[in-house]
């Protein structure tokens, strides 16, 4: 209860309401249903268990901080399920998942009354389903925003907190080339992927930590140098062809892939893009999204170091998670500079909400859904 | 061959290259009428072809035109006509307008030429189309083809421009059809007639580039030298593959060219008709042909059969006939009716052995009168020359009575003596020509030559080494292994002797007397030669007529009876000579002596050999 005033004030002082919505000139009320609709179909709630893709592992991560209390350091989830501000009423895997608000968490009840989830809806389906009311919540991919916006849905999105970024295979050949890596990373028009691709819902980057989060980022302009590619490219021998995976289920990949092939085909290196089909390691470079699940820089960067290095095979000594900030840059720099790492684009997480939903607060890096906050008021 | 073979023969060539002129000439003109239908057929499918591809043109450019005239793209124009505008805003717009338009390629570019939205790449957004906003009358230019670049590589395509122009402003819109099977399958071609394309988009002739609405087209690699000459010299060609050994699995194609903007060369149509039903329907008839052309020649062999016999008949009777006079059978006649040319040979046959019979009758009798002139001659020869020595004596005896009485007794014993003498010459005259007229009848018994040849020898060798007389050799040639024949010995010694005597004769001067003996088949040759005077061709014409000689003292007896002996055998001799080198006398003796036969009356003859 403590939360919840806490939540109400801070509401109502800050006025962080979307849109034009007086939410503040509104009393909270408790009950109702909160529908939900993902186009992850996850088949498994139990953390111990592996996620069959990163879409299904990011969509079970939210599930799992509702029903957990709270999280460990190292990002698991602490006590049993159902100790969070929901826990589970109806349970099809793969399908729908009902949550029923639990009384007895330690933050206090959650204002609805339940939040049912839909799965495996497509982006299309949830879009539509916003726009006639059909669903309160659903993620829209960031290069749907603009369309979404159109079709006046209410769209809340955060700050850019995830890098889609080229990733090198260690142990490939070419990956191992200096030059056709450093080449391909000049040869990328990043800026016309963030305006068209993005619809200038993303941001062009050269560094591993946005801008908001390190203030560094303008250090790493992410600049086409089509000369610099060429030069590079020329000094390999023979007539190689870099093999650039993505992932088959998600159509932003897709489409920065081949525009990654256009560039450069451009300046003359060959790039075939195809969907991945079992290991990573069957490519010489796959796109990989990374969300920062801290704020903080060090953390971040450190995180994101960990995660790639099994990909990368970049032996670096890790960062400590309270490193001062020229440490930091230097690091970034140095993983930057190994072009194993190709960073493209910031995406921002974005989300279209119905317009009886109250109290929406975008979450921050490293927190879940705040479904325990919203309440639900009248459509008007 | 008999004359009816070779007549039938005859017909049957004659037929036969009748038969064959017109089944060449009904095939040829059948074939050249064939094909001449078949390539207006072609021609006529090509034709619809290019008419329907046309067609596929106008509609791709109303559809493009469609797209710029809608409000939508006009829209989009006047937004991009203004300053700073966001064309990011488009980047999607060509896939669903593209959808709804059914066109596999859908550019949206700016008045740059840079892609502001792109179908078949969406990735290529902010790229130039440099010939795009090249001076050109898009409208009048209409569908044209192209290379398309697309993710997966260049692909051909059937485009159009349209340009949606706001103030100084153009947008481009650039739509088309891309140029593959399916494109293929949307083409309505008539029953019996297939489109293939190529798209020449490799440096090379590449089987897969060969589509047809199916997909990629089997046996491909056939098309290879074909594609090679349109790529080498683009121009509109026919062509035919046969994909069997079987005609009927034949197909004729068109290739035409499918040339750019500019002219270059970047695939093919293959137009193909099949050629099947064209040969089924020219075998049928040819089958027909043959059916006709058999039936003809089975016609054909009948009649000349019948024909050859009918025409050979007459002169298969004047064959018979004329052997039958060969044989000797003057009196042969031939029943041969008709007013034709056998029909007056065959009466001038009938008239020519009635002359020969008429002129044989009176050759026989003037012979006959002759032989017996001959003979009376010989005789009077003979009989006066001993007659003469008898007058003589008788008149000496006579003078003697009546002149000297006292040496009568003397000549009276020699005159007696003289006649006595001269009388018993004219006995052996006269017995010679006893024996002449008294030849007898052979007996045939196995004979052996050689025996024979030898003993004639032994018995005249005392003369011809005796006293007074020069010497005459014999050589004796004789068959080793002569065979057994069948003949009267004691006739054969006889006439053996007689050719003898007469060498002996032919050699007052001595020489050498041969006798050889040679077999063959069962038959034996017998020659007798001399070294001696030689005879004239005259004297060798009449050497074997009765009463003939060459010698002062010969009857003309001896090789008459020589030549009547071999003839009673069935046997031939013949005389070879030269004057001053000598004489040989060649005898031929069957095995057996021959069966005389009757002669067969003509038309049985013929009967048998019909």
């Amino acid at each position: 209860m403590k939360r919840r005033l806490s939540v109400l004030l801070v509401a109502i002082s800050t006025g962080l309401a979307v849109g034009s919505y007086s939410e503040a000139a509104q009393r909270p009320r408790y009950g109702g249903t909160l529908r939900v609709e993902i186009g992850a179909v996850v088949n498994s709630i139990d953390p111990s268990t592996p996620a069959a893709s990163p879409e299904e592992a990011a969509a079970k991560e939210e599930i799992c901080s509702l029903l957990y209390e709270r999280r460990n350091s190292d990002g698991t989830f602490a006590g049993v399920a159902g100790s969070g501000a929901f826990r589970i009423a109806e349970w099809e895997p793969g399908k729908h998942l009902t949550l029923e608000a639990n009384p007895d968490y330690r933050g206090g009840r959650a204002f609805v009354d339940s939040v049912e989830i839909e799965m495996g809806k497509t982006s299309r389906d949830r879009l539509l389903d916003l726009e006639v009311g059909k669903t309160d919540f659903a993620e829209i991919p960031p290069e749907e925003v603009r369309r979404a916006s159109d079709a006046s849905v209410r769209v809340s999105a955060s700050r850019p907190d995830e890098l889609l970024s080229i990733v090198f295979t260690a142990g490939r050949p070419l990956a191992e080339d200096a030059h056709a890596r450093e080449a391909l990373a000049r040869s990328i028009d990043r800026a016309a992927i963030a305006n068209f691709i993005l619809q200038k819902e993303g941001e062009a980057t050269g560094g591993l930590l946005p801008q908001w989060s390190s203030g560094t980022a303008f250090l790493f302009p992410p600049a086409v140098d089509a000369t610099a590619a060429k030069s590079l490219w020329t000094q390999i021998a023979g007539s190689p062809r870099i093999l650039l995976g993505y992932d088959a289920n998600d159509s932003l990949e897709q489409s920065v892939a081949e525009r990654i092939v256009v560039n450069a085909r451009d300046v003359g290196i060959d790039v075939a893009a195809a969907a991945k089909q079992g290991l990573a390691t069957n490519y010489d470079a796959t796109l990989v999204r990374f969300r920062l699940t801290s704020p903080h820089p060090a953390m971040a960067l450190a995180r994101l170091a960990a995660a790639l290095a099994p990909l990368t095979g970049a032996n670096v000594d890790p960062l400590a998670e309270e490193a001062p900030p020229q440490r930091v840059y230097d690091y970034e720099r140095a993983l930057v500079n190994s072009y194993r790492i190709v960073p493209l684009i910031w995406l921002p997480r974005a989300y279209g909400l119905s317009l009886r939903v109250r109290n929406w607060n975008v979450p921050a890096p490293g927190e879940g859904w705040p479904f325990a906050d919203v309440w639900l008021g009248d459509a008007q | 061959m008999t004359f009816r073979t070779k007549l039938f023969v005859l017909f049957m060539v004659a037929l036969l290259l009748s038969v064959g002129v017109v089944a060449v000439g009904v095939t040829v003109v059948t074939r050249q009428a064939f094909q001449e239908s078949n390539r207006a057929h072609s021609e006529a499918l090509v034709a619809q072809f290019e008419r329907e591809f046309e067609r596929h043109k106008q509609d791709i450019v109303h559809r493009v035109q469609g797209i710029a005239d809608a409000e939508a793209t006009v829209r989009m124009a006047i937004d991009l006509s203004r300053p700073k505008s966001d064309v990011s805003v488009y980047v999607n717009d060509a896939r669903g307008v593209s959808q709804s338009h059914q066109l596999d390629f859908l550019d949206f570019a700016g008045d740059d030429g840079s892609i502001i939205s792109s179908n078949e790449w969406p990735a290529r957004f902010g790229y130039k189309i440099d010939w795009l906003t090249q001076p050109q009358d898009w409208a009048s230019l209409g569908a044209f083809l192209m290379k398309v670049d697309a993710p997966d590589g260049p692909v051909l395509g059937l485009m159009s421009v349209s340009v949606v122009r706001v103030g100084d402003k153009n947008l481009y819109v650039l739509g088309g059809e891309r140029l593959d099977k399916d494109f293929l399958a949307s083409l309505v071609l008539p029953s019996g007639m297939r489109a293939l394309l190529y798209m020449d988009l490799d440096p090379n002739f590449q089987a897969a580039n060969l589509v047809d609405p199916s997909g990629p087209v089997l046996q491909a690699d056939r098309f290879a030298s074909f594609v090679e000459q349109e790529r080498q010299q683009p121009a509109t060609r026919t062509f035919k593959i046969s994909w069997t050994p079987d005609a009927s699995s034949a197909e004729s194609f068109h290739a035409l060219p499918l040339l750019g903007r500019q002219g270059e060369l970047l695939g093919a149509l293959l137009v193909g008709n099949s050629q099947r039903e064209v040969v089924l329907l020219e075998r049928r008839i040819l089958l027909l042909a043959a059916g006709v052309a058999a039936m003809g020649l089975l016609f054909g062999l009948i009649l000349s059969w019948w024909g050859a016999a009918r025409v050979t008949r007459p002169v298969r009777k004047l064959s018979e006939g004329a052997r039958q006079v060969s044989e000797g059978n003057w009196g042969t006649r031939v029943n041969v009716r008709g007013r034709n040319e056998i029909g007056q040979l065959a009466l001038a046959f009938n008239r020519m052995t009635e002359q020969l019979s008429e002129q044989r009758e009176r050759l026989v009798q003037a012979e006959r009168v002759a032989a017996w002139r001959e003979l009376a001659r010989r005789l009077a020869h003979e009989l006066k020359n001993p007659l003469f020595p008898l007058q003589t004596t008788v008149e000496n005896l006579q003078r003697a009575k009546e002149q000297s009485p006292e040496q009568f007794d003397e000549v009276f014993r020699e005159s007696t003596g003289i006649l006595l003498s001269e009388i018993e010459n004219l006995k052996k005259i006269v017995g010679r020509f006893s024996d002449f007229a008294k030849m007898p009848q052979p007996e045939f018994a196995p004979v052996n030559l050689n025996d024979t040849v030898r003993g004639v020898v032994k018995l005249f060798e005392s003369q011809f080494g005796a006293v007074g007389r020069p010497p005459i050799t014999s050589e004796l040639h004789l068959d080793e292994e002569p065979p057994t024949i069948q003949a009267d010995e004691a006739l054969v010694r006889r006439a053996i002797e007689n050719l003898v005597l007469n060498a002996m004769d032919a050699m007052p001067a001595g020489g050498v007397l041969m006798l050889r003996t040679t077999h063959q088949n069962g038959e034996v040759d017998l020659e007798v030669s001399d070294t001696g005077t030689g005879l004239t061709p005259e004297e060798c014409d009449r050497l074997f007529t009765p009463y003939y000689t060459t010698k002062h003292h010969g009857t003309g007896l001896g090789l008459a009876i020589v030549q009547s002996v071999v003839s009673d055998h069935g046997g031939r001799i013949s005389v070879e000579s030269e004057a001053g080198v000598g004489t040989s006398f060649h005898i031929h003796l069957p095995a057996k002596p021959p069966v005389r036969s009757t002669s067969a009356p003509v038309e049985a003859a013929i009967a048998e050999g019909a």
